[in-house]
């Protein structure tokens, strides 16, 4: 590989690295956002809030998120409307990502002895400020390892929007590929960017989990 | 016209700070109460007794409205609980303790007590801080007012229950079991600052196993069986000489351990 074509190659995986990681930080916090409404919704809601979260975590569970990319990418389109593949991409992987978060808020709310509602609501609390200052804190400390699981997922998952053709980090892998060759050397670097950014945080919640179990 | 209503008034008597008027109230099939009629005079200690099941827990429940009856009128602090639009007034000024205590496990000592104050009462951080301390001071437990409930005994943790609860300045205190998840030696400190609670006046409706507690310091003990009040009075009545027969069981059974 001549010195031009390798700056020209990581100057294209440092740009997708960079689309990589604006894609997931919208990502989490849409899923996050998503995630929560509809745990609350399903936790608290009216009968018909509580059976569309219920709808809505089965359906995205139980289907793929590059059919959900796809729906989203292209669907718009079919009704007339353009949408911006990194717009599309963070709204499929946050919703999709939503229907297991979701889940990981609702386990958490639900693990949070119902003692703790009603001492709330004798000395005045509102439901909204008991959901705030009471239970969230708590499920914060139950939810925290799987929730940061779901987030690694995600950043992972972003590498299937290159199937709608963003140039994030696995598209700019692809195009270099596509160009020079080398597969197994330019795919090993993607993987490895990938890693650098995904393990400190694992590690970082394995560090928090375990010096949790050390304080209770 | 005013001195009529005046004149009215006083024919009453004393009004009831609490006025449960036949109260039904059933979890699914079962009826855990039946008609109940029952109550209680401000500055006044009523203790409930009576086997698990027999209904005291859901009396409790009910007047400080984290249940709802099914029929008849409950009136407490002026709020009707059975109507259902007004049921929530009651809230912020009545204090209840648990017997699984209800700590908030997130917050010390003194975040449990200054929460609502801060939330629910819109006081500023400072003076909800200096009426927590307060408080907790009451309690005996000022020196732990840093400390999370994981790092309190059984006992300690009741107590700052307890000053959260009247860190809110309750006109009633209900403690449902409060002393029955501690270990037999930590059960004084908490029926001590109840004791500390009736001398000073404050309404309580005491739900217990502590017999002591009942024959030493309540006003009037009412024994509860199968979702009625089948016998109650003063506790010299109720221990020395009781009428029901199913209170001298109840008794027999208790005292005996």
């Amino acid at each position: 590989m001549s010195s031009d074509l390798l700056t020209t190659s990581l100057s294209i995986l440092f740009q997708g690295l960079l689309l990589t990681l604006a894609l997931s930080a919208a990502s989490i916090v849409g899923g996050t956002l998503i995630g929560l409404l509809a745990a609350v919704m399903r936790a608290f809601g009216p009968m018909g809030a509580a059976t569309v979260a219920r709808l809505y975590t089965e359906l995205f569970r139980g289907t793929p998120v590059l059919i959900t990319l796809m729906f989203i990418y292209f669907g718009v389109s079919y009704f007339g409307y353009a949408i911006d593949v990194f717009a599309a991409g963070v709204v499929g992987l946050s919703v999709y990502q939503g229907a297991y978060i979701a889940e990981v808020f609702r386990s958490g709310i639900e693990s949070v002895s119902k003692g703790q509602w009603e001492v709330s609501q004798i000395l005045g609390l509102s439901k909204a400020q008991t959901f705030f200052s009471v239970i969230l804190p708590q499920t914060g400390r139950i939810v925290l390892p799987p929730l940061v699981g779901q987030y690694l997922s995600l950043i992972k998952d972003t590498s299937i929007v290159s199937m709608i053709g963003m140039s994030e980090l696995m598209h700019g892998g692809q195009a270099i590929v596509d160009r020079v060759g080398k597969p197994v050397e330019i795919y090993g670097l993607v993987a490895v960017l990938y890693f650098i950014v995904c393990f400190p945080i694992s590690r970082w919640v394995r560090r928090h989990d375990r010096r949790r179990s050390v304080l209770s | 016209m005013s001195e009529t209503i005046r004149t009215a008034t006083q024919d009453a008597g004393p009004k009831p700070i609490i006025n449960l008027a036949r109260v039904s109230k059933s979890f699914g099939a079962t009826q855990v109460l039946r008609e109940i009629n029952l109550d209680v005079k401000a500055g006044e200690v009523l203790v409930l007794i009576g086997a698990s099941g027999s209904g005291k827990s859901t009396v409790l429940r009910i007047m400080s409205g984290l249940e709802t009856a099914d029929a008849g009128e409950v009136w407490v602090n002026d709020v009707p609980l059975h109507d259902a639009r007004r049921a929530r007034e009651i809230r912020g000024h009545v204090g209840m303790v648990f017997q699984q205590f209800n700590l908030f496990p997130h917050k010390t000592a003194l975040g449990n007590v200054t929460l609502a104050l801060i939330k629910a009462r819109k006081m500023s951080p400072a003076d909800a801080r200096k009426r927590a301390m307060d408080t907790l001071d009451r309690v005996g437990l000022a020196d732990r007012a840093a400390h999370y409930p994981s790092q309190l005994s059984g006992g300690q943790q009741q107590r700052v229950a307890i000053a959260r609860a009247l860190a809110v300045e309750p006109g009633i205190m209900f403690f449902d079991e409060a002393t029955s998840a501690l270990d037999p030696e930590l059960v004084g400190e908490v029926t001590e600052v109840m004791r500390g609670l009736a001398r000073d006046g404050m309404t309580m409706v005491v739900v217990t196993h502590e017999m002591g507690f009942a024959r030493k310091t309540a006003d009037r003990v009412v024994f509860m069986d199968k979702g009625v009040i089948a016998e109650q009075g003063a506790p010299e009545h109720i221990f020395v000489n009781p009428q029901n027969e199913r209170t001298r069981q109840f008794l027999h059974r208790v005292l005996d351990h």
